[in-house]
Parts: structure tokens; sequence; C-alpha cells
């Protein structure tokens, strides 16, 4: 575990030095955040209208806080390098390396996105409470149980993201799943909480990855419940499960199938 | 000079013809990149249902209307990508050195760099595009209009995000702003232009051409208008000869990075 740890560590430090290309990264944060705001000031007619259970306020921070965890945990590890190494045989210089490539990958995504997801954070406060004011009933004792969900849902959502990705062993290029994955979170996960979906579709979309990475710890920032926490923590905890055992069997699977020519 | 400008659209059109084949050589992943690509677009259908369940309209467009829009982004998008793919990365490129190939091309170096690859995806983007409107209803003079606007807001696009990358000769991180211009760009044409409002509104007109690419053409084609016909045509023009300009102008700064590369 140590040296996932120090692999953690160093590409942390290695982040530190390119704080500008986050900032710079901040512009497309800003534009959709923006996009989303004007979008649902029209649709609330007025500050004081509920729409299925929420503010327009709890809305607009619903929103702040999915596309802050989508835009903060966002790497090009996961979804280009992973299936660069196998489509170019690169992957033989590291799967016979004394560590698990695997975790080496998710130590080195964690260390990258470490810094900017912090930032992200920050900037997503600043945003919210000078645009709608700060949350409603918000209690800095939930916080620790908050940031348990958080740090579960970043996890969970890069380990569905390598599974993904192994699928090059066998087609060259996972991109396209990717997208499809993408859409799912962003479309489905980020834009709105699972009660503005029709009541039959609920138990669905309860049962996708939406409900552990976006919605879970979202719902939890804005109106939290023990009762909810200990939902989305249990089924965090069960997905976690679900999504290592999918990678460990492609994995184990695809290496075998890795046939590389020499060079 | 009519002759150049032939040879230059048949060399064009060359490159894209070869650049394709060279994708096909996989099929799988040619296929699956075009399919998942009109999945892909299609998953906003969600979004749009679910918005359109909570108000009538949005920004004065009912869902048939979001559809037109969500088409013209789709296949203007898919037509610039397709046709002039290393456009969007022009940036890279120019930071990294990498343009001494086309110097020495008896070609024009802007059209030969922003023609030089095709995104295969960008196939499903164009054929998403009809597939909405297929939906909103299909008549010649649609399909016309369709057409034309596509062909004019790719042209737009194109030029924009080729000024953006070609800010690289000048700006040190020009890569990041480019990128992050040229998507605001992609981020707004998806959403009905009335949402927004004063100064974003006039910046969506003219700097961030969103406005005429893709707003303005939809509201000819649902409602036809000849004066807002002929600004579109004549900001396609000047936009495009304003790329060219800057990527010359910056050329004459560009040094190269002495890269061994070259184009198969």
């Amino acid at each position: 575990m140590k040296k996932y740890l120090y692999i953690y560590k160093a590409t942390l430090v290695e982040n530190l030095n390119y704080i500008t290309n986050i900032l710079l990264g901040f512009i497309n944060f800003f534009v959709m955040m923006f996009v989303f705001l004007n979008l649902w000031e029209y649709i609330y007619s007025d500050n004081t209208q509920v729409i299925n259970g929420y503010t327009m306020q709890q809305m607009i921070w619903y929103v702040l806080i999915t596309e802050v965890l989508w835009f903060g945990s966002r790497n090009k590890i996961l979804t280009q390098e992973i299936s660069q190494d196998i489509k170019t045989g690169n992957i033989a210089y590291n799967i016979n390396k004394p560590y698990n490539y695997v975790l080496y990958i998710v130590s080195k995504h964690l260390g990258e996105i470490t810094i900017k997801l912090i930032m992200f954070i920050m900037v997503g406060i600043i945003i919210g409470v000078s645009f709608v004011g700060p949350i409603q009933n918000f209690n800095i004792m939930n916080v620790p149980f908050i940031l348990l969900t958080v740090i579960f849902g970043v996890i969970i959502n890069s380990i569905l993201r390598i599974a993904i990705s192994i699928i090059s062993f066998w087609i060259e290029d996972s991109t396209p799943f990717h997208w499809v994955y993408d859409k799912m979170i962003l479309v489905i996960g980020t834009l709105f909480p699972i009660e503005m979906f029709p009541e039959f579709i609920r138990p669905i979309i309860k049962c996708t990855p939406i409900f552990v990475v976006t919605y879970g710890p979202a719902k939890l920032i804005i109106d939290f419940s023990m009762k909810s926490f200990m939902n989305i923590f249990i089924a965090q905890i069960l997905y976690l499960v679900i999504s290592i055992s999918i990678v460990s069997i492609l994995y184990n699977k695809g290496v075998k199938k890795l046939n590389v020519n020499g060079g | 000079m009519l002759m150049e400008v032939k040879n230059q659209i048949k060399v064009m059109f060359l490159s894209l013809k070869y650049n394709i084949m060279r994708q096909m050589t996989n099929k799988v992943t040619f296929i699956t990149n075009i399919v998942f690509m009109i999945l892909n677009n299609a998953s906003f259908i969600i979004q749009w249902i679910i918005l359109f369940s909570l108000k009538n309209e949005i920004g004065g467009y009912t869902i048939k209307e979001v559809i037109l829009l969500w088409g013209m982004a789709a296949s203007v998008f898919g037509l610039s990508r397709i046709l002039f793919n290393k456009a969007f990365e022009l940036s890279e490129l120019i930071i990294n050195g990498k343009l001494d190939t086309f110097l020495v091309q008896p070609k024009n170096v802007f059209l030969s760099v922003i023609s030089s690859e095709t995104k295969i995806s960008a196939i499903g983007d164009l054929i998403y595009g009809y597939i909405c409107l297929l939906l909103y209803g299909i008549t010649i003079k649609n399909v016309i209009l369709f057409t034309f606007f596509t062909a004019i807001g790719a042209v737009i696009l194109t030029s924009f995000v080729s000024i953006m990358g070609s800010l690289s000769f000048w700006i040190v991180k020009g890569d990041i702003i480019a990128d992050s211009l040229s998507n605001i760009m992609i981020n707004f044409a998806t959403y009905p232009g009335n949402i927004f409002k004063g100064i974003v509104k006039i910046l969506l007109y003219t700097i961030i051409p969103v406005g005429v690419s893709n707003y303005m053409t939809v509201d000819i084609i649902l409602n036809f208008n000849l004066v807002n016909f002929f600004y579109i045509v004549i900001f396609a023009i000047v936009i495009l000869l304003l790329a060219f300009y800057i990527f010359n102008r910056g050329l004459k700064r560009y040094s190269s990075s002495n890269l061994m590369n070259s184009r198969i």
C-alpha cells in the first residue's frame, strides 16, 4: 500500500506546478454554470416556486454541486491513457513492474484530481453563495458524513471508468462507451435530481451509478438526513464491491488476451 | 486564381477521402464511433423531455424547435469536424512546432493544416442532425435551408476555432484558452438563445458567434427572413477571411521545434 501512497503523493506534488492550467479550466465550468443559471431562472417563474420539492435555490445548488463533482474529477488518465496504453502496447511495460497496474492508475488519478477537486469545491461555494445565497438549513456537523459520500462517489466513478477503458483489450477504442457513461451521468445525474423524473423511472435510476456518484452526495449537501445518508452509503459500499469485482475480472481476462508485438 | 481555388478544394476532398479510408481499416471502431455518437447525442432528448414537463416553452421554443436547434448544432459541429478537424487542434500544432510538414507543401498552409484530419465520430453528428430534421418535419425548403446553413455554420465554427487556435502564435497558454472558448461556442449552441439576456446575448451574436451560426439559422428555417439570411452569409465570409488573415499573420512568428514527423 505504501508504494501506491507514494505514487499518489508524487502525482499530487507534480500537479501543484500546473495550478494555472486548472485555473484556466474554470472558464468552461463558469460557462456551463452560467447556462444552467439562466435555464433554471427561466423555468422558475419566481424564487418562491417549488418544483417537485425543490426551490430554485436548492435546484441551482444541486446542479452546482454535481457539476463541481463532475468537472473536479474528470481526468484523461481514466478515459484516454489506459486505452492508449492498451492500444499502443505500452501496457506491456507497466504490467511487469512491481505494482498492480489498476491500483497504479487509481493512485495516479487521485493524485491528479485532489488539488483540482478542492479548487472546484471552493469556486463552487463562491459561485453558489454569490448567486443564490448559502444553502438553507446546512449544518456544519454533517460535513464528515457528506465528505465520506463525496470521496466514495469519486472512487466509484474512477473504478467504473477504468472498467470501461479496459474494454480496449477487446475492441480497440473504448471512447464511445465513455460517451454513453458521460451522457448518463451528465444528462440524468447532474442536471436534475431523481425527483424530477416520472415516478416509475425513479427506482431504475436509483440502481444506476448516478445515485452513488452524483445524486447521493449532492442530495445530502442540500437536504441532509441520517436516513438518506445510510441509504446512500450502503448503496456506495455495494457499488464499490461490485465495480472492483468487475474491474478485476475484466483486467485479468484482458491481460491474458494481450498480444504485443516487440519493438 | 479560380484554378488555384479549384485545385485547393480538390486536394481538400482528396485529403478527406484518404482520412476516411485510413480510419476504415478498423471497421468495428469506425462503426461504433458513428453509432455511439448518434446515441450519445440522442441522450439529450431526455433532458429536454424533463425540462418541457416542467414548463411548456423554454425561450419561446417548444420541443419541436429544440430538436431542430439540436439538429443544427450537431450537423454544424459534425461537418466542421469531418472536413476541418485539425482546426480544433491548431494550438497544439503551433505550440509543439508541428506545422513544418505543412510549410513545405505547395498548397495553402492554413487549409492544408485544418483539413489534414477527419474525426470519424463527427459523421455520427452529421447523421444525427438530419435525423433531427426528419423529426422536426422534412420538406424540400427545410432540407435546402438546413443543408445550406449547416455548411455556413461549419464555416463560422471552423473560422472561430481557427482564430482561437491561432492565438497560440502570440499567447503561451493559448491551447487552454482556445479549448475553453471553442467549448463555449458548442455549449451555448444547444440552448435557446432567448434564455440569455443583456451583454451575454450581444456577445453570442458577435465575439462568440453561436447566435449567428445556430440561433439565427434556426430562426430563418422557422420564419424566413431575407435580411438575416444575407447577414449570416456576409458574417461567414468576413469571419473566414479574418481566420485566414490571423493565421497568416501568426505564421510569420512561428518557429519550428525541429520535430521530425511525417504525414502518412
